[in-house]
């Protein structure tokens, strides 16, 4: 069989079309060393999923590269405190290094608890201070019994696997060891639901909140978008959770419902008829006439207009192709969502994907589709030139291999600029696609000067005068 | 609310030592950069660097895992090197450490050595290593380090070449552009150490997505041995220069950074020493026309307190500029420890007669300390500035690294007269936006005309008891 692009031989199987043989590339090893992987590390894995509580003080302990790099970076919107934008480090020195942290981290929890009286302070292990063996657990502790501030230890050495999958459960297991259950909601409503896996980028969260307090659902927590830590610690009350991202947080749903008995269910809210099915299994789950009834008018009141006020879109974007390269979640989530703006999903592929997540893309999108794992910049280049999507759906590292090749770009990552969750959601989704997709820049291909007057113009878009 | 805070960073000012070793790279034709370390090293530099300058940037990593860091990355080193060896066919691949690296003690020159001889038979490019750990110093330091291990490993003495070595420090590409236009009007053949102005701001072809072909080459850098002398715009880049003092004769000149009207003279004059060169008419005008933006600005710089942050030098030179317009810094702030530059404003502010708050080592959480306590009109710094600006109602005049959350931070240039004349203009622009009306009157703020009006009162009534006592 052809492989799907020229790479290095043990990367090929890392690339597959669906229909053809086994559908699920081979995936979850380390990177090529050498290469230019768009992987990131174990400590990015924890960091961005507990980043977006926004009344804690998120401190790195490490050299301060770890934390310069990484602060306010995760494009999470607040509606309260602005506390977890702040990048703060313990900024190891050389002395730290021979002689341990310990101290130095103490001394700077101290200080930032004087400072700020945050809900909560998470420490984040790193490389440097997981092999000097730093015991950022016993300090933690200590710095909680002096201060009475939840000091929560994070063990996220960046080194400690090959995929920031494991970071996410490690930022999961902060939670479930310290936070989870540590305090009694004041009152319960049979109807209490915790969102997971949902991180309010751009406000995500903002789009299905009212949603589902219209539906009767209360919502004791979000782990973490636009959370304090105090209400996650109350989330072991919910009689459901509900998980959005299903590649970092299936982990802590699951662990929740063996750990207190909370079922969960697997939402999606980008798209039309994901965000209806979604709110439709929130409601029968809780089974109540009254609710379902709410929803299904709340569905339709909703619907309606989204398709006039789509319509413009849709007519550009039909018959359009995109191509997903994203952290995980959305390689799947969203293929519904392009449908339904009549884009067809020619690629998807994933950084950190593992087998399960490989088996949910394979499920979602139709044969013919290219499933692609870890490519590095050269063979994501190498895949946007062989099969020129009209679109490339993916973060900030990948947006300029894409735009200089001619191929348009939306940041799905943190870099994006609307939210795109719920019925609002999708009209802003449609709208920003729209705006790179038809975009007249891209027409303008004729790349030298002295090829204008020989050669008319390519690639460009029947539409574009 | 003050705190005392001695120990945690808070909004840091400064980058680890590979970030610095990486914008060094960043200027060199066909060279791949290689961090030793987690892969995340190289992966959120890049992105810092990628959101920056929006272009692709390649940093290869040699992803370093749990086993690995347990018997050591020379299994990890010595296959990154040949698969970089085999799939790019760089002229150069510099290894740069990390905190993991250094720690776990690799051992990266002789792991490089035992790969060139398991491949005795192959063609190899230039390899070399830069112990860069992040745990000392900041991103200056690495950007230090890295020349000089350039230079170290590739000058060799041949005949002399009669140009000028400049190392430019972490400068934008417009503003390595300037300088290497203001060389060009000087007459004087230079080696850039190192040239991004093509590499960083390239025009849309997907020639930029493998390693660049334009940027400092191995055959200048080898040749930096042969010439006339070396001009470090940043005092702390300067240890290249020091080196090929001491070991090849060729003089050494350390800064100032060529911001500003002072300065530019300076180093004008240095080339000019350097080369035995005359100065051209248009080098004159441009210089005329800097003096002259400057008086037209004047009256709207005269006396507005300024506040400073970023890399040492820039700080610096930017504090001098400043107060060549007539501006007043109040707070000048960089990450880097450093003696000299403390020396450096402390000089400018003897001669100037200003009194800054002076944080070397500072984090922004200090910056806005002192800004709350001695004042600021305008701030002028990179785009982690917004939110302090933001909290102070001052306008954030971005210039600097990095610069994420405006377009054109490749394109934003400071040095030379030309430079300067763009950023007399940008700033008294943006003093006139904020602070002065349509029609040009200066807006006066209801709240600070009563804060004024109540501490005249209060200037009366001392005046009229110390009347009455009389």
């Amino acid at each position: 069989m052809e492989p799907v692009i020229e790479t290095f031989e043990s990367r090929k199987k890392h690339m597959c079309v669906k229909g053809e043989g086994l559908s699920i590339p081979v995936c979850d090893k380390a990177s090529l060393p050498g290469t230019v992987t768009q992987r990131t590390c174990v400590f990015g894995g924890a960091r961005i999923v507990l980043m977006p509580i926004t009344d804690s003080i998120h401190l790195v302990h490490g050299p301060i590269g770890c934390a310069a790099c990484t602060w306010d970076i995760r494009g999470s919107k607040s509606s309260r405190e602005e506390l977890y934008k702040k990048g703060c480090s313990t900024d190891l020195q050389e002395k730290d290094i021979v002689f341990g942290g310990e101290k130095k981290l103490f001394e700077t929890v101290l200080e930032l608890y004087n400072i700020y009286k945050p809900g909560a302070i998470f420490v984040y292990a790193t490389c440097v201070s997981g092999v000097i063996g730093d015991d950022i657990k016993a300090v933690c502790k200590k710095s909680e019994d002096l201060t009475g501030c939840r000091v929560i230890p994070v063990q996220s050495e960046g080194f400690q696997d090959h995929n920031k999958t494991k970071g996410h459960w490690i930022g999961g297991d902060a939670l479930l060891d310290y936070v989870i259950g540590t305090k009694e909601p004041e009152e319960t409503t049979p109807f209490d639901i915790n969102i997971v896996g949902e991180f309010n980028v751009a406000g995500d969260l903002w789009g299905i909140k009212p949603l589902l307090e219209e539906m009767g659902v209360n919502i004791i927590s979000t782990i973490s978008g636009d959370s304090h830590a105090d209400e996650i610690a109350q989330a072991h009350r919910a009689k459901l959770n509900i998980v959005q991202c299903q590649k970092s947080s299936n982990y802590v749903a699951r662990k929740m419902e063996k750990k207190y008995g909370i079922p969960f269910i697997k939402v999606n809210f980008f798209g039309l008829e994901q965000t209806t099915n979604s709110l439709r299994e929130i409601a029968d789950f809780f089974g109540d006439e009254e609710m379902i009834d709410r929803t299904e008018k709340i569905i339709e009141r909703e619907l309606m207009g989204v398709e006039d006020e789509t319509q413009e879109y849709r007519e550009r974007l039909e018959g359009k192709t995109v191509a997903l390269y994203v952290g995980g979640n959305k390689a799947w989530s969203l293929v519904r969502a392009f449908e339904e703006v009549g884009m067809d999903v020619m690629m998807s592929g994933t950084k950190n994907g593992i087998k399960e997540d490989y088996e949910r893309i394979k499920e979602t999108v139709r044969d013919g589709t290219i499933i692609v794992d870890d490519a590095n910049s050269t063979e994501l280049a190498r895949l946007l030139k062989k099969y020129k999507p009209n679109l490339l759906i993916s973060g900030a590292k990948e947006k300029y291999i894409s735009l200089k090749l001619g191929i348009p770009f939306c940041d799905f990552n943190h870099d994006r600029i609307s939210a795109f969750a719920g019925f609002k959601g999708f009209v802003s989704f449609a709208k920003e696609v729209d705006a790179s997709v038809s975009s007249p820049v891209f027409n303008l291909a004729s790349k030298t000067l002295s090829k204008v007057s020989k050669t008319p113009k390519v690639g460009g878009d029947e539409n574009a005068s | 609310m003050h705190h005392d805070k001695k120990f945690a960073v808070v909004n840091p000012s400064k980058m680890c030592q590979p970030m610095g070793a990486v914008q060094a790279l960043l200027g060199v034709k066909n060279t791949m950069p290689l961090i030793h370390g987690s892969q995340g090293c190289s992966t959120y530099m890049r992105f810092q660097l990628i959101r920056h300058f929006r272009e692709p940037i390649e940093v290869a990593s040699t992803s370093m895992n749990e086993k690995t860091v347990i018997y050591g990355g020379e299994f990890n080193l010595m296959k990154a090197l040949k698969n970089i060896t085999e799939k790019q066919s760089p002229d150069m691949i510099v290894v740069t450490s990390s905190c993991l690296t250094e720690t776990i003690g690799d051992d990266m020159a002789g792991i490089i050595e035992k790969f060139k001889d398991a491949n005795l038979d192959n063609e190899l490019p230039v390899i070399i290593p830069v112990s860069t750990p992040s745990y000392v110093e900041s991103h200056v330091e690495g950007y230090n380090r890295t020349i000089k291990a350039l230079v170290e490993h590739l000058a060799t003495p041949s005949v002399p070449n009669g140009k000028i070595n400049i190392i430019t420090g972490n400068i934008s590409p417009a503003d390595c552009k300037q300088v290497k236009d203001l060389l060009y009007q000087l007459n004087c053949d230079s080696i850039i150490l190192t040239d991004t102005s093509e590499n960083l701001d390239a025009p849309l072809t997907e020639e930029t997505l493998s390693l660049y072909n334009e940027g400092t080459s191995i055959e200048e850098i080898e040749d930096t041995a042969n010439s006339l002398g070396t001009i470090s715009l940043s005092k702390h880049v300067d240890s290249a220069a020091i080196f090929l003092e001491k070991k090849f004769g060729v003089k050494s000149i350390s800064g100032p950074l060529p911001l500003g009207f002072e300065n530019t003279d300076q180093f004008v004059t240095s080339v000019c020493e350097l080369g035995d060169l005359e100065i051209p008419e248009s080098v004159e005008k441009d210089r005329g026309r800097l003096l002259d933006a400057m008086v037209d600005a004047h009256s709207y710089n005269f006396h507005r307190k300024v506040a400073i942050f970023g890399d040492p030098d820039f700080v610096s030179g930017m504090t001098r500029f400043t107060s060549e317009l007539g501006m007043i810094p109040s707070v000048v702030c960089t990450g880097t420890e450093s003696e000299r530059f403390t020396e450096d404003v402390k000089l400018i502010s003897k001669e100037k007669g200003i009194n800054p708050v002076i944080l070397a080592g500072g984090d922004l959480f200090d910056m806005h300390q002192a800004i709350k306590k001695a004042g600021a009109d305008i701030l002028i710094g990179n785009a982690y500035g917004a939110s302090t600006a933001k909290e102070e109602n001052i306008p954030l005049l971005r210039v600097g690294f990095p610069i994420f959350d405006r377009l054109g931070a490749q394109r934003i240039s400071v040095l030379g007269y030309k430079g300067s004349i763009e950023f007399v203009d940008k700033i008294t622009n943006t003093l006139l936006d904020f602070y002065y009306d349509e029609a040009g009157y200066e807006i006066v703020d209801e709240k600070t005309e009563e804060i004024l009006r109540e501490e005249g009162d209060e200037g009366f009534e001392e005046d009229f008891m110390s009347k009455e006592e009389i």
